[in-house]
Order: C-alpha cells, then sequence, then structure tokens
C-alpha cells in the first residue's frame, strides 16, 4: 500500500482532509507573514527577503521528503501530478502574474 | 508564616512546621479538572469492559468468553453493545472537543502543556534515580519535581500522543470512512493505542489507589486540595511556585516590602512599582510555550514557517497525489457560478467544459475545499497573534483609493497570468517546483523577473 492515499478516501473522508490541508496551508502562510501586501513586495525592494526564504526552504522540503519517498517506494510518482511544461504560456503567464503581483500586492 | 525565607532547595523540617504543613491545604486541582478526570475515568472503564467483550475474533480474543457472554447477556445483544460502544465513545469525543475549545487556553494550553508533559532535567534525573531506587541500586534524593512528577508526565505524554489515535481510529471504524484497507489499519492501530494506554493505566490506578505515600493524590481528585506537607515533600518546585505567588499577593495587599527572591530572598526588594514588574514578567514566563509561540505578533523566523509549510505541501503530495494550490480552486467556484447561469455556454467553451463534466460537480475537488481551509487556517493564525484587522497595506505616499484601483489591476494581471501558465504561485511555482517541473522553475524566473523589474514603477504605492 503505497502513497497517495486518495484512491482508498470515501467522499467524506476527502472533503476533511482537503479542509485540514487547506487549514495548515493558511496558517502558516499567514504565520510566514504573506497576508500582508507590503511584507509580499518588500522583497522586491531589497527590504526584507522573508518571501523568498520561506518559499525555498518549503520547496526544499518538500522536494527532500518527495525525492526520498519515492526512492524507498513509497510514494507511487505515478500517480503524483506533476504540471505539465508549456514553456512560453509559462514564461508569459509568469510575465503578467510579476507584474500584477507587484502592481497589486497579490 | 513558618518559612521566613523560602528554600531554594527541600530543607529538613522541623517538627513544629512538619505539624503546621500537614495540617493546611493547598489548591492542587480545579473543579473543571477534577469533573473532566472522573468522566473520562468513567468512560474508559466502560469503553475497556464493552470494547473487551467486543473483539470476539478468535485470533484477538483477549477476554474469557463466559465474560463475553456475560457483557452481551447485560446488553441483548452484540450490536446493542457496539452502539453502546460507539455513543459513549462519541460523547468521549464531544466533551473533549467542547473542552478543548473552550478550556483550550486555561487548561490545556496551561496545564497539559507546561505542566503534565514538559519533562525538565529534573525530570530525567529523577527518571533514572526513581528506577535505580526501586532496583535497590541507590540512595540518592529524588530531584525536586513540579505539580506532576516525571513519572506522571511520561504517562501523561504517553496518553496525549495515543488519546486522538484512538478517537480517530474509533470515528473511522465506527463510521467506515475510507476503503476497507484503512478500516483496517484502523481496528489495529486502535487495539495498539488503547493497549499502551491501558498499561500505563494500570501503573496510575495503582499509583492512586493502593500506593499509601499517594494517598492525598488521590483524595485531591475528590476534593481538589492536597496538605501542604504532601507537597512540600512530593512536588517541591510546584510548592515553592505556590508560596511565591502567595507571598505577592500578600506583598501587593500589604503594599510593603517582604523578603521574595527565588534564591532565598536575601536582596533587598525593590519599589512596588518593580515588584508589579516582577510579577507581570513571571505571568509571562508561566504564560508559557504556547503562548511564546503562537500569540505574539511578530511573524515566525522564516525558516520556520517554510519548514511548516513544506511539511504540510509534502503531507499534501502524501494524501492528495497532488500539490496546494490557489488560482485552480477559483476557477472551479467560477465554472460553478457559470454552469448555474449559463449551462449552455460552459459546455460550449472549449476551456470551461474541461471543468464541468457531466455528472460530476465541478466543486467536487481538492482545491476547492482546499481553498475553505486557507481561509479558516489565515483566520485562526492571525486571531492567535492578535494580527485581525481591516486596513489597507499600503506605503506612505498613496491613497487607500488609489490602492483599490490598482489591486484591481493587478489582480485582473495575476488572474489571467496565473490561468494563462496553468498555475498560481502556490499551484505551479510551490507545488510545481517542488517535483521539479520545468515549466514551474521558468514560471518562478519570469515571477520574479516581472516583479523586480515592476518594482521600480510602482515605487510609489509600497516605499
Amino acid at each position: 500500500m503505497s502513497a497517495p492515499f486518495f484512491p482508498m478516501f470515501s467522499q467524506t473522508m476527502y472533503v476533511i482532509v482537503s479542509l485540514l490541508l487547506g487549514f495548515f496551508f493558511g496558517f502558516f502562510l499567514e504565520r510566514a507573514g504573506f497576508s500582508s501586501a507590503k511584507k509580499l513586495t518588500a522583497q522586491f525592494y531589497f527590504k526584507d527577503f522573508s518571501v523568498l526564504k520561506v518559499m525555498f526552504t518549503a520547496i526544499v522540503v518538500t522536494m527532500l521528503g518527495v525525492a526520498y519517498l519515492a526512492a524507498a517506494g513509497w510514494l507511487d510518482m505515478s500517480q503524483v501530478y506533476v504540471p505539465l511544461t508549456f514553456l512560453w504560456p509559462q514564461i508569459a503567464g509568469g510575465l503578467l502574474l510579476g507584474a500584477g503581483f507587484i502592481i497589486g500586492g497579490y | 508564616m513558618d518559612f521566613l525565607t523560602i528554600p531554594a532547595v527541600p530543607e529538613p523540617l522541623t517538627f513544629e512546621q512538619t505539624e503546621a504543613m500537614a495540617q493546611r491545604q493547598i489548591k492542587k486541582h480545579h473543579v473543571a479538572i477534577i469533573l473532566l478526570h472522573w468522566f473520562n475515568a468513567t468512560v474508559w472503564l466502560t469503553e475497556l469492559a464493552t470494547g473487551a467483550a467486543l473483539i470476539s475474533s478468535p485470533h484477538f480474543r483477549i477476554a474469557p468468553l463466559w465474560y463475553i457472554a456475560i457483557v452481551q447477556g447485560f446488553f441483548g445483544s452484540r450490536a446493542h453493545m457496539l452502539w453502546f460502544h460507539i455513543a459513549v465513545g462519541i460523547t468521549w469525543i464531544c466533551v473533549f472537543a467542547v473542552y478543548g475549545t473552550f478550556g483550550f487556553r486555561t487548561y490545556l494550553a496551561r496545564e497539559v502543556l507546561e505542566r503534565e508533559i514538559a519533562l525538565d532535567w529534573d525530570d530525567f534525573v529523577w527518571l533514572i534515580v526513581r528506577t535505580l531506587r526501586i532496583l535497590g541500586k541507590s540512595d540518592d534524593p529524588l530531584p525536586p519535581q513540579g505539580i506532576y512528577n516525571a513519572g506522571q508526565k511520561l504517562f501523561a505524554l504517553m496518553v496525549y500522543a495515543m488519546i486522538p489515535i484512538v478517537m480517530l481510529t474509533g470515528v473511522v471504524m465506527a463510521f467506515h470512512l475510507g476503503g476497507t484497507t484503512l478500516v483496517a489499519w484502523a481496528v489495529v492501530l486502535h487495539f495498539v493505542a488503547v493497549g499502551m494506554v491501558f498499561s500505563g493505566l494500570m501503573i496510575h490506578v495503582y499509583m492512586g489507589a493502593v500506593f499509601p505515600e499517594e494517598k492525598a493524590a488521590f483524595f485531591s481528585m475528590i476534593t481538589g486540595m492536597v496538605n501542604e506537607l504532601y507537597a512540600y515533600r512530593h512536588h517541591f518546585k510546584w510548592w515553592k511556585e505556590v508560596k511565591m505567588q502567595e507571598r505577592e499577593w500578600k506583598q501587593e495587599i500589604e503594599g510593603s516590602g517582604g523578603k521574595v527572591g527565588p534564591d532565598g530572598g536575601n536582596a533587598p526588594t525593590p519599589a512596588t512599582g518593580g515588584s508589579a514588574e516582577d510579577t507581570t514578567t513571571r505571568k509571562g514566563g508561566t504564560g508559557g510555550i504556547f503562548r511564546r509561540i503562537f500569540r505574539k505578533p511578530e511573524y515566525w523566523p522564516p525558516y520556520v514557517a517554510g519548514v511548516g509549510l513544506g511539511i504540510t505541501l509534502l503531507m499534501t503530495f502524501i494524501l492528495m497525489g497532488q500539490g496546494l494550490g490557489a488560482s485552480g480552486g477559483f476557477t472551479r467556484y467560477l465554472v460553478a457560478l457559470l454552469s448555474w447561469v449559463a449551462p449552455d455556454y460552459v459546455a460550449r467553451n472549449p476551456y470551461w467544459s474541461e471543468y464541468a463534466q457531466p455528472g460530476q460537480s465541478p466543486l467536487m475537488s481538492f482545491l476547492v475545499f482546499e481553498l475553505i481551509g486557507v481561509v479558516a487556517g489565515g483566520f485562526v493564525s492571525g486571531w492567535l497573534a492578535h494580527r485581525l484587522r481591516i486596513s489597507v497595506d499600503k506605503g506612505p505616499r498613496i491613497s487607500a483609493r488609489s490602492r483599490y484601483v490598482l489591486a484591481l489591476v493587478g489582480g485582473v494581471l495575476t488572474g489571467y497570468g496565473a490561468r494563462l501558465a496553468r498555475g498560481c504561485t502556490s499551484g505551479l511555482a510551490l507545488s510545481g517546483g517542488a517535483v521539479l517541473s520545468a515549466g514551474a522553475w521558468a514560471f518562478m524566473m519570469a515571477v520574479f523577473a516581472a516583479g523586480f523589474i515592476g518594482a521600480y514603477f510602482v515605487r510609489r504605492s509600497w516605499i
């Protein structure tokens, strides 16, 4: 029995797990200060790099976890959704989002 | 007062002191704790009694057949017994949920985190010395203990670790949540967790009800009080805490300098202003771990929050087989709204129709529920840290009205960009980046590039 576990969930369980994961997501984002537009945009003025630090710490933790679990055979990577690459649309989208980010404060 | 100065370590007592202290009572348990304790004891008794009789499989059976027959006979049938077991269990969960919600600050944060399970250095020494003494290999005195001794703390630690497992697995079994595999695992986990608690419970009951030295502890669970001599001998650090507090109160009432000091109190006491400050700092100190971690208005250090976020993201991959996201969830809300207003349009539109498969609600998706959780989680976090307020986040050189307009413009760009790239900073950059999607990294670079360049043009908004 290897992860991901969602195929085993009943519909109720699926909803509960989703809500819980979302709860922790929101909790840690707020803890990091991502609820403040000023803090989010401060990195673009070289004032406060916590957004970058938080984001890359999270990426590294997850990356290592996923890599180890997959190597140990506990996580079936064929069942995990990896975003597909569409290079130019994603670069264009990234530029638009980045511009929107700094203009709107996300 | 029989102590002129409060000793820093337990000292031998004079006969008069012993007599006086044996007479005086100090409060150990709040009435809510006492009620909860006996409620808990009743629940464990009935659940263990019916639980043992419910295990009928010959591989696992622990109770003799005649016992099962008696208990089953008492309830009439196995189904009734099971129903009773589940009903009591759910009542138990509900009581703890209510208690945990409303008594969180007073009991759970204070009582549990600080006094019941936080093992300190003295406790480790205590555990070693105690073991050696039981084995007859040592005559060393036991180090002073807080309101609960190290043995009690260990028991509490195990119980607090096991109780959520017992509750969760119980619910999974009772309502058959998840597939057969999950229920099968829940059965095993339920047995193991209950077994662990039961083994500790034997010692707990023996100590409380039989062991002569701990008689006072047993009666304190009825009256709430213990005599001072017992507190001094068995829970010295707690006794000292109580005494210090008594002196502070006395001092505040009398308004004169008494002898307060953690190490004997020989230092001259400062003026009342100073002692008031002492009181508040001490309260802040005992207010504790929970407060320091969750209630401070400052944000967490980025690396700590990052690890928390990373673990959440990893759990999301393990449980749901996909990453966390935001824009995809919003898209689904929109599609749900659109297919309610104009279903034909949605069906004909190649982009929308992908989300609105016939016979399946566009809302039946991980991201849709996750977003609700995000709002709740962010709210709870902000509420705990006293950060809840309505404000317009902006630099000093721009009006709130302009910020609203710019926020709208930025929002349109962000939304369009996110859907063009098939993901936003959460769904694509963070989650995709973690599973090494090439497009996600290209996207991330583009976001930061545009951010740094654009920052120059809108600097009036922020600095």
